[in-house]
C-alpha cells in the first residue's frame, strides 16, 4: 500500500487545493451532500442500488478473510480433501502450534515490531523536522530541494533493490535490524503532508510566540506539534501500517528467522518436498500477520481513511 | 566596515540570526534528504551503470557489455513482459476504479451502517499482501480449495489456476483488485462529498434525472480525482510484488517489469546486471508518466 | 625550526586527507558494485587448481558454527536432534538456520551473501545449485577437509556421491537424497480391476488409465494420472520418461543438448496426449501427492522425500502404494534419476569453521544419523553400511524407495549443470501441457535457449 498511500499526499493536489482556495481543512467533513436529495427513494432503489450492493460488497471482502480464520483451526485432511469442510469438526490451535515448531514465530513477531517501531519513530520524527523546516525556516535552494524530496514520491523503492542490496552488504548490514531499517528511513511523504498541515496552522499565533521570544525547537515542540496532533497521528499510523506490511525488502536482506520480520518468515512455512498441504499452518500464519493491522485498523480507521482523503482531495 | 557601524550592528545580528535559521534548516532537513539521495536516487544513477554489465549478483567481477543486456530485452523478453505489464495495469487500475466509483456511489447515500461498510470495504487496503495472497491461494486452490468446492456443486471442475499464464495472470488481477479497490472507493467517495448540494439542487429543480445529473455535473466535478486516482493506482500496479511472488512465486503469466528484475536478480537467476537494465526501463516509464502529470496538473491549475 | 614544523604539519595534515579520501573512496567503490573487466577473461574460472581444496593441516576445529537449511521433508526436528547428539559427542555447537522454505530460497541467500552477507559454514546444495557455485567459485572441494576430518567416503552409495564430482573433486557430500517414486491410491487400483503395483512401462499404465478413468464414478478422482507440479521439477521427473524412450535433456554426460531429439519428442508426446488427447491425466497445481492424499488422482510421480508427508496426510483414508518409475519403449532401467540435496562448505569462511563442518557432515551422515533421517522424511540412507532393516520394519514403502537406488541414472547435465535450466524446462512443459503449444516446436526453442544458457554462462568458466 506504501507507495499509493504515499501519493495521496503527492503532487498532484497541490493544484486541487490551490484552485479551491483552501487551505481550508475538509478532513473532518461528512456533510452528507446525497445524491438522492431529489427526492426520497423508493424502496427498490434502496435496496438494489444501495442495500444489496453494499451487502455483496462487504461479504466479498469478509468472507475470504473468514475462511482464513476457519482455515486455521482445521487439521490438514480436512483441508487435503475433495469434500468440502465448512466449519472445523475439531477445532484446534494445532495449526499455531505446527507453525511456531516450523519457524519461530515469536523472534518474527518481535522482529517484526521492533522493525516498525524503529522504523516508525525514526520516519515520523525526521518527517516533523523537515516539514518544519519546509514550512517556517528559510533556506536558500529550499524550493528545489523540496521539489527533489517530492519527486522520491514517484521513485519506488523496488528499483532500488539491486544497488541498496549491494549497499547495505558491503556495509555489512545483511540480516542485521539496521540493514532492514535504514535504506526505508527517509521519508517524502510523511515530510509533504505535515508540510501542507503545519503551513495551515494559524501563522499569527506563532508569530506573537516568536515575539515573546519563543525560539524555534520551542515554538516546534510546544505549538506545531500540539496543534498538528492529529496529522501527526495519520502519519504515523500509515508509516506504522507500512513498515509492518514491508515485504520484499526484508525478504531480500535477511537469511534466517532471527531477523526476519513476520510476512517474510511466513513464506518460510511452505515447504516444497515432503509434508503435504500445509495449509491449516499457512492460514495461521496469514491470520498472525493481518490480525494486529486489522485491529489497529478497525479502533482507529477514521484517522487512516481521513489522511488519505484529505490528502486526496481538498 | 567601521564606516557602515551603526546599521552594521542590526545587519549583523540579522545575517546571524539567518546563519543559525540555515544551519537549524540544515540539521532539520539533512538527515531525511541524505536518506532520500543514498537510497533513492543514488540508485537509479547505479542501475544504469550496472545495466552495462554482464555480472553474476555476489560476484566481485563484471564484464562491460554496453547496451547487451537492453539488446537481449527488446529482442527476447520484451514482448511478453511489456505485454503482463500493460495488461495488468490497465485490468487492475480499470477494475479498481470503475468498481470503486460504484461502491462510492452507493456509499454516498443515506444508508444505514453505511460508516462500518466504508471500514470494510477499505480495509483489504491496508493488510499485508503475503498474508492475503495466501488467504486466496487457499481459495484458489483447485482441489482443496473453496472455489473449485463450489464449482464443484455445479458439476464444474475448477480451472488450472496455477498452471495456465493466462488464468494465474487473471487470479492475481482479481485479488490485486479486491484488495486496492477499496482506496478508490473511499477517495471517490469524500470527492462525491464534497459536490456542493446547491449544484445538485438546481438540477433536480431543472427537472435532470439521476444519470443526467451524474453525467453533466458529478462526473466533471469529481474529474480532478479521476485524474489523481488514475495516476496513484498505475503507479501502484506498476510496482505490485507481494501478491505476484506469493500467488505465482515462478512468475508463469505474472511476470511484470517489476517482476522481472527481481526474478533476474533474486530468483534462479542472479543475474544483477539485467535485473538493473529491467528496473531502468522501469523507472524511464516512471519518469514519463511523472512528466505527463506535472504538465497535464500545470493545465488544470489554470484552466480548470 | 617553527617553520618547518608547520610546513609538517601541514603535510602530513594533507597525508591524512589524502588517505581519508583514498580509504573514502575505497570504501564507496567497495560499496558499489563489482569490478570490471573488459573481456570474458575475469569471469574467473572455478577452482580447478585444487583438487583436493585447501590443506588443513594443524587446523583445530571451531567451537560453534552455522548451516542453512530448507529442512527437505520437514526435517527440521531430527536434524536439530541429531545436531544436539553431536554436541554432546564433539562440543561443537551447529547453529540450524533456516534460510528458506525451497533449495531456491536457500541458494538466493547463499548467493547474495556472496556480496558481504555473513556467508555460513555449512549449506544445502541441491542437484541443481551446486554446480553454480563450483563454477563462481565460491564452495571448497572437500578432499582435504574431510580427510582431516576423518570422513571417508568409500562407504556412501558411490552413485550419490558421484553426483557431487567434477574434474576430479569433491563439491559436497549427500544428505537428504532422493529418487522420484511411483505413489498410487491402491483403493482405486482396486476398483479398476487393476494389479495392486506400478505399472512396469508406461505404454502398460496408457492402458490401465482408461479403467481408473472407468472406476470414477466409485473413485470420484478427477484423474487416473497427475503429473507432479510443474515448477521446479518438471525436468526432474520427466527425465524418467524421456530416458525411457531412449531421449534426454542432453546427452548422458554431455552437454550436448537433446531435447529436440526424435526419442525425446515422442516421450513428451506421450506425456502431451495424456493430458491433451486422452485426457487421462492432469497437472498438479502445487502438489500432486497432495491431489493424491485428497483422492483427485489415483497415480502420481514425486520425490521419495515426500513419502513420510504423504502416509501422514492420508492417515487411514486409504492405502498408498508405492513403486519403481515406470519404464519406456526402448528402455526399462537405469530409467530413475536421483534428486534431493547434499551438503557443501563456502569458500569464504574460516578454516577451523570448515573443518568443524566437515565433521558435522561425517556426523550428520554416519549410518545410525542417515537411517534415523530417513526414518522421519523418506529421503534415501545414504551410507551403504547403514541398518535399514529397523526403517524397513517400521515403514516398508521406504524399502522400494531404497532397492530404486539400485537402478538409478546420474541427471542430465543440461538440467543440472546449466543455471536457469530446470526453469526454462518447466516453462517449456508447461506451454506444451497447459497451453496446447506443439512438443517439437516448443523443444527446438528449448534447445536454442538452453545452448544459450551454455556458452554464456557456462563455458566460459570451464576453459
Amino acid at each position: 500500500m506504501s507507495l499509493a498511500l504515499t501519493r495521496a499526499g503527492g503532487p498532484a493536489i497541490v493544484g486541487n487545493a490551490e484552485r479551491r482556495g483552501g487551505r481550508k481543512d475538509h478532513s473532518g467533513h461528512e456533510a452528507t451532500v446525497d445524491e438522492s436529495i431529489v427526492g426520497p427513494d423508493p424502496w427498490t432503489r434502496r435496496v438494489f442500488g444501495g442495500y444489496l450492493p453494499l451487502i455483496i460488497a462487504c461479504l466479498i471482502i469478509v468472507l475470504p478473510l473468514l475462511w482464513m480464520v476457519l482455515g486455521s483451526f482445521k487439521t490438514a485432511d480436512e483441508v487435503i480433501t475433495q469434500d468440502l469442510v465448512l466449519w472445523p469438526h475439531h477445532p484446534s490451535f494445532a495449526a499455531y502450534a505446527n507453525a511456531s515448531a516450523k519457524v519461530n514465530f515469536p523472534q518474527l513477531f518481535m522482529n517484526s515490531v521492533l522493525v516498525t517501531a524503529v522504523g516508525a519513530t525514526v520516519k515520523v520524527v525526521l518527517a516533523i523536522t523537515s516539514a518544519y523546516a519546509f514550512a517556517f525556516l528559510r533556506f536558500p535552494g529550499k524550493r528545489i530541494i523540496f521539489l527533489a524530496i517530492l519527486v522520491a514520491l514517484m521513485v519506488p523503492s523496488q528499483v532500488s533493490l539491486v544497488p541498496n542490496y549491494i549497499t547495505i552488504a558491503g556495509m555489512g548490514g545483511v540480516n542485521t535490524y539496521w540493514g532492514i531499517i535504514l535504506p526505508g528511513l527517509g521519508t517524502a511523504f510523511g515530510t509533504f503532508l505535515l508540510r501542507q498541515n503545519f503551513m495551515s496552522l494559524p501563522i499569527d499565533v506563532l508569530e506573537a510566540a516568536e515575539m515573546d521570544g519563543a525560539g524555534h525547537l520551542s515554538r516546534l515542540f510546544r505549538m506545531v506539534v500540539p496543534m498538528s496532533t492529529p496529522a501527526i497521528a495519520t502519519v504515523a499510523l500509515v508509516t506504522i501500517v507500512d513498515e509492518w506490511n514491508n515485504y520484499i525488502w526484508p525478504l531480500v536482506i535477511t537469511t534466517d528467522d532471527s531477523r526476519m520480520t513476520l510476512p517474510v518468515g511466513l513464506t518460510l512455512l511452505k515447504n516444497i518436498e515432503g509434508d503435504p498441504s500445509a495449509y491449516p499452518i499457512l492460514m495461521a500464519g496469514a491470520v498472525v500477520v493481518i490480525l494486529p493491522v486489522l485491529i489497529v485498523f478497525l479502533f482507529l480507521q477514521r484517522y487512516i481513511v481521513a489522511g488519505l482523503t484529505q490528502g486526496a482531495v481538498k | 566596515m567601521s564606516a557602515s557601524g551603526t546599521i552594521a550592528g542590526p545587519r549583523r545580528r540579522l545575517n546571524r540570526r539567518r546563519l543559525r535559521e540555515s544551519l537549524l534548516f540544515v540539521a532539520f532537513v539533512l538527515p531525511n534528504a541524505a536518506l532520500i539521495a543514498v537510497f533513492t536516487y543514488r540508485p537509479l544513477i547505479l542501475n544504469v551503470w550496472y545495466s552495462m554489465l554482464d555480472w553474476t549478483l555476489g560476484s566481485a567481477r563484471a564484464t562491460f557489455i554496453g547496451l547487451g543486456n537492453y539488446r537481449e530485452f527488446f529482442t527476447k523478453d520484451a514482448g511478453a513482459v511489456l505485454g503482463t505489464t500493460l495488461i495488468f495495469t490497465v485490468v487492475t487500475v480499470g477494475g479498481s476504479m470503475l468498481i470503486g466509483l460504484g461502491l462510492a456511489v452507493v456509499l454516498n447515500r443515506r444508508l444505514i451502517g453505511r460508516n462500518p461498510a466504508r471500514a470494510t470495504v477499505f480495509a483489504p487496503y491496508v493488510l499485508s499482501g503475503v498474508g492475503v495472497g495466501l488467504v486466496w491461494t487457499f481459495i484458489f486452490d483447485p482441489v482443496g480449495g473453496v472455489l473449485a468446492a463450489v464449482l464443484r456443486k455445479f458439476g464444474a471442475s475448477s480451472p488450472q489456476w496455477f498452471l495456465q499464464p493466462g488464468l494465474s495472470l487473471t487470479m492475481v488481477i482479481i485479488v490485486y483488485i479486491w484488495k486496492n479497490l477499496g482506496y478508490c472507493a473511499v477517495i471517490y467517495l469524500a470527492a462525491l462529498q464534497a459536490v456542493p448540494r446547491d449544484l445538485l439542487e438546481a438540477a433536480a429543480l431543472d427537472g435532470a434525472g439521476r444519470s443526467r445529473t451524474f453525467r453533466s455535473i458529478v462526473w466533471p466535478l469529481i474529474s480532478p480525482t479521476t485524474f489523481f486516482l488514475l495516476m496513484t493506482t498505475i503507479l501502484s500496479s506498476l510496482q505490485s510484488f507481494d501478491l505476484i511472488r506469493i500467488m505465482t512465486p515462478m512468475g508463469q503469466g505474472t511476470t511484470t517489469l517489476m517482476y522481472a528484475s527481481y526474478l533476474q536478480a533474486f530468483g534462479g537467476y542472479n543475474r544483477a546486471g539485467y535485473s538493473s537494465a529491467i528496473s531502468t526501463i522501469l523507472v524511464v516509464i516512471l519518469l514519463i508518466l511523472t512528466v505527463f502529470q506535472m504538465r497535464f496538473l500545470e493545465r488544470k491549475v489554470y484552466y480548470a | 625550526m617553527l617553520h618547518d614544523a608547520s610546513r609538517a604539519a601541514i603535510s602530513r595534515r594533507s597525508l591524512l586527507g589524502l588517505i581519508g579520501l583514498g580509504a573514502g573512496a575505497a570504501a564507496l567503490s567497495a560499496c558499489s558494485g563489482p569490478s570490471t573487466s573488459a573481456s570474458g577473461a575475469g569471469a574467473g574460472s572455478a577452482s580447478a587448481d585444487a583438487v583436493g581444496g585447501p590443506s588443513f593441516d594443524g587446523v583445530t576445529p571451531a567451537k560453534t558454527i552455522s548451516f542453512w537449511s530448507n529442512h527437505p521433508g520437514s526435517s527440521q526436528a531430527i536434524t536439530q536432534s541429531i545436531i544436539d547428539k553431536f554436541k554432546a559427542e564433539s562440543g561443537i555447537t551447529v547453529n540450524l538456520v533456516t534460510a528458506g522454505s525451497t533449495y531456491e530460497d536457500v541458494a538466493q541467500k547463499f548467493q547474495s551473501a556472496q556480496a558481504g552477507g555473513q556467508l555460513p559454514d555449512l549449506v544445502v546444495l541441491s542437484d541443481v545449485w551446486w554446480f553454480r557455485y563450483f563454477m563462481q567459485d565460491s564452495i571448497i572441494p572437500l578432499g582435504n577437509v574431510l580427510k582431516a576430518a576423518k570422513v571417508d567416503l568409500s562407504d556412501y552409495r558411490q552413485g550419490l556421491v558421484a553426483d557431487y564430482q567434477y574434474k576430479d573433486s569433491q563439491w559436497a557430500v549427500p544428505w537428504a537424497r532422493s529418487t522420484p517414486l511411483f505413489y498410487y491410491n491402491k483403493s482405486h487400483f482396486k476398483a479398476a480391476g487393476l494389479p495392486d503395483r506400478a505399472p512396469a512401462t508406461w505404454g502398460e499404465f496408457a492402458t490401465w488409465a482408461p479403467k481408473l478413468m472407468a472406476a470414477r464414478s466409485t473413485t470420484k478422482a478427477k484423474y487416473a494420472y497427475e503429473h507432479p507440479a510443474l515448477a521446479g521439477y518438471a525436468g526432474w521427473t520427466l527425465q524418467n520418461i524421456l530416458w525411457g524412450y531412449g531421449g534426454g535433456w542432453s546427452k548422458k554426460d554431455s552437454f550436448d543438448i537433446t531435447c529436440d531429439s526424435d526419442p525425446s519428442v515422442k516421450a513428451l508426446s506421450y506425456v502431451a496426449d495424456s493430458v491433451n488427447k486422452e485426457k487421462w491425466a492432469g497437472v498438479a497445481s502445487t502438489s500432486s501427492t497432495d491431489d493424491l492424499a485428497a483422492g483427485a488422482c489415483s497415480a502420481t510421480i514425486e520425490s521419495t522425500g515426500s513419502l513420510v508427508g504423504v502416509q501422514k496426510a492420508v492417515g487411514s483414508r486409504f492405502d498408498v502404494g508405492v513403486g519403481f518409475l515406470p519404464g519406456g519403449p526402448v528402455s526399462t532401467k537405469p530409467v530413475c534419476p536421483t534428486g534431493g540435496c547434499g551438503v557443501g562448505i563456502p569458500k569464504g569462511v574460516d578454516k577451523a569453521n570448515q573443518l568443524a563442518a566437515a565433521k558435522f557432515i561425517g556426523f550428520l551422515t554416519n549410518p545410525e544419523n542417515t537411517v534415523s533421517f530417513s526414518a522421519a522424511t523418506g529421503y534415501l540412507p545414504v551410507r551403504t553400511s547403514a541398518d535399514t532393516s529397523s526403517l524397513l520394519a517400521k515403514n516398508p514403502l521406504i524399502g522400494t524407495a531404497i532397492k530404486q537406488l539400485d537402478v538409478t541414472r546420474t541427471q542430465d547435465w543440461a538440467r543440472v549443470f546449466l543455471p536457469g535450466a530446470d526453469q526454462e524446462m518447466a516453462k517449456s512443459v508447461a506451454a506444451i501441457l497447459t497451453q496446447g503449444a506443439g512438443v517439437d516446436a516448443t523443444m527446438k526453442t528449448l534447445r536454442t535457449t538452453l545452448e544459450g544458457i551454455y556458452t554464456s554462462q557456462v563455458k566460459p568458466h570451464l576453459s
